[in-house]
């Protein structure tokens, strides 16, 4: 592929794969909690709130280096996530009508500071509109190497405090009983989504960041009961989407947030359906086989019951019309044929059906092993 | 090594006129709460009479308006160690990605401090717990494929684990089955002949008098407090569900009935 050859030789398709790839392990590791946590659209809420920390660094500075852009952007971020919290903490207001409108006013006043910068006259604003659906084609090595540092700080910052932010994500009330002040851990792990989220806004857009928060952690879910090896595989997850979507839309010209989001997407979809243990392409062949094995088991009990009432001779060919008016012609007619098929039944020449010896004995174990244990016959 | 370190005849919880509200809503009103050492308690009373509320009151988890606690005889923020906590089953997320000895070593976190992770004789102990409950056998299992009754006795273990001196539990046998039922009982017995208190939030008015010593009667108010023989009784039970509780002998269940408005 030209694309994967280029990326030996071409100077910027390899900045913009290790960059897509930093942003991919920070906000798959760091929104694997946030997915935990049911933070899913506060991620998408600080993301949006972003913008305007973004547009106003920009416009006091007068600077595009990414540490600044990023600095203004985790600072409105993380006051967004303060109003959303002081909203719900001081007045009757739910927390998603709190997000709503954190997310909408702030992202309302980041486009009205963007338009703004975008009427003066002044050099170097070209690029800030790239914030809102990203550009991974914009992508230098400064920007790569602020990512890199700043992700750093997230990921470390992650693992030294596993233990405490998974006591809090599953059972915040006895952390607080074993002395771990709670909200201070809280406020930290808040705070290193927001580094996930501006390390990744330039190349994915404030528009679209909060999938790569949701999604990586979502699909690695469905593959492991384990939360060390989902935060990893979300990691990996959030870089495949990364790279795979920035060299996409490098190549077919196309916005990288919705690139990537698609990317990621598609990754959710296949987790959902093909996870060995959650997957629902499996859980609906499991219940349809259960269901199958049921009318077979019936089927069987059925028949040892028509030749129980024949007395003498077990293996008497019955009449499959009752049991067809009762469970159905198909179903009955499916699990003879299978029953047929494992030598437990069989077909007389007059059409009529009995279980053979073998069969019966079936029917024998089978009524023993689904009688309740302990109750005596 | 710690009972030497007791005060005396301090109890081993006091809290004195605990008062918490919800939005001008009294959920507690002026409880105090009196807990001997080494026994077994019951915290009775309707729905809503803030039986959870006082638990979470006493741990520091809700902050009353008003009233002290004391864990033997001194502030409970200086005596966390000793006092573990078992939450209601349904309070947390069990399809959290997860095993059950995972869940158990939760309970030595609080002796590791910051950073530090647990290590083999956090994971041993947090073994022996788990057997002492009698699921050591599901130590690697999902949280998610284990019943109602082996969930609440993850969460005792994990309470086991912190070898603490009292224990507060909500609701310990809400869904369990019968087997699960006994065996903590078997385990609270444990707990009291090694000089242990347990308080309980408790529903089933009649197992009240078989399973424990002492009883605290609340709604909202405390109604009566003391050893199950002289304050479990009828003329309280009405005191504190208003309305008429048939039979204590052995049939009224609290479930049934309602706080009288």
């Amino acid at each position: 592929m030209d694309v994967l050859g280029g990326l030996f030789v071409d100077h910027t398709l390899r900045t913009v794969a290790l960059g897509s790839a930093t942003l991919g392990i920070v906000s798959g590791a760091l929104g694997a909690f946030a997915v935990l946590r049911r933070q899913a659209l506060l991620g998408d809420a600080m993301s949006h709130a972003a913008l305007p920390g973004v547009a106003l660094a920009f416009l006091l500075t007068g600077s595009r280096a990414p540490l600044v852009l990023m600095l203004g952007a985790a600072i409105a971020g993380w006051l967004a996530a303060a109003a959303i919290v002081g909203v719900v903490r001081t007045s009757r207001v739910k927390v998603d009508s709190a997000m709503a409108l954190t997310l909408s006013v702030f992202f309302g006043a980041g486009l009205v500071v963007l338009t703004f910068i975008q009427r003066q006259p002044a050099a170097g604003k070209a690029g800030l509109d790239k914030f809102l659906f990203g550009q991974a084609a914009a992508m230098l090595e400064s920007d790569v190497i602020t990512m890199v540092a700043v992700g750093a700080v997230g990921l470390f910052g992650l693992l030294a405090l596993w233990k405490e932010f998974k006591l809090l994500s599953f059972d915040p009330d006895f952390a607080a009983t074993l002395g771990i002040p709670t909200r201070r851990v809280d406020i930290l792990l808040t705070s290193l989504l927001v580094i996930a989220i501006v390390v990744g806004l330039k190349t994915v857009g404030v528009v679209l960041m909060s999938a790569m928060v949701v999604a990586p952690g979502a699909a690695a879910r469905q593959w492991t009961n384990r939360l060390g090896v989902m935060v990893t595989l979300s990691a990996c997850f959030g870089a495949a989407a990364g790279v795979l979507g920035a060299l996409l839309s490098t190549t077919a010209e196309t916005s990288t947030g919705p690139t990537i989001v698609l990317v990621a997407t598609g990754l959710v979809v296949v987790s959902l359906l093909f996870a060995p243990a959650r997957g629902l392409v499996w859980a609906r062949i499991r219940a349809w086989r259960s269901r199958r094995m049921l009318a077979l088991e019936a089927v069987i009990a059925d028949l040892a019951s028509l030749a129980a009432q024949h007395g003498s001779n077990a293996t008497h060919p019955h009449d499959i019309g009752a049991l067809n008016a009762v469970r159905g012609r198909a179903v009955v007619e499916r699990a003879l044929t299978e029953l047929a098929a494992d030598g437990l039944a069989r077909q007389h020449d007059t059409g009529g059906w009995s279980l053979t010896p073998r069969g019966l004995a079936e029917a024998d174990r089978l009524a023993r092993s689904r009688r309740a244990p302990g109750v005596a016959r | 090594m710690r009972i030497g370190l007791r005060t005396g005849g301090a109890l081993a919880i006091q809290a004195t006129d605990l008062t918490l509200a919800y939005q001008q809503q009294p959920v507690l009103w002026d409880v105090d709460l009196e807990v001997p050492q080494g026994v077994l308690m019951a915290i009775v009373g309707p729905n809503g009479a803030g039986k959870t509320t006082l638990l979470r009151a006493v741990l520091g988890l809700l902050q009353p308006a008003a009233g002290e606690v004391l864990v033997f005889g001194q502030p409970y923020a200086d005596q966390r160690r000793r006092v573990a906590y078992v939450p209601q089953r349904g309070s947390v997320d069990w399809d959290f990605p997860t095993t059950a000895l995972d869940i158990v070593t939760m309970g030595t976190y609080g002796g590791l401090g910051w950073v530090r992770r647990p290590g083999t004789s956090e994971r041993t102990r947090a073994a022996a717990a788990l057997a002492q409950v009698g699921m050591e056998s599901y130590a690697d299992r999902q949280i998610s494929q284990l019943s109602g009754g082996q969930q609440q006795r993850i969460f005792l273990a994990r309470a086991l684990v912190q070898d603490a001196d009292v224990y507060l539990m909500d609701e310990p046998f809400q869904g369990v089955d019968a087997t699960t039922e006994r065996a903590i009982v078997e385990l609270l017995r444990a707990l009291r002949a090694d000089g242990k208190t347990v308080v309980a939030v408790h529903h089933d008015l009649q197992t009240v008098t078989e399973y424990f010593d002492e009883v605290t009667l609340l709604n909202v108010r405390r109604i009566a407090g003391g050893p199950v023989d002289r304050v479990f009784t009828e003329e309280n039970l009405r005191r504190t569900y208003g309305g008429r509780v048939a039979g204590i002998g052995g049939r009224a269940v609290g479930n049934d009935l309602e706080p009288s408005s």
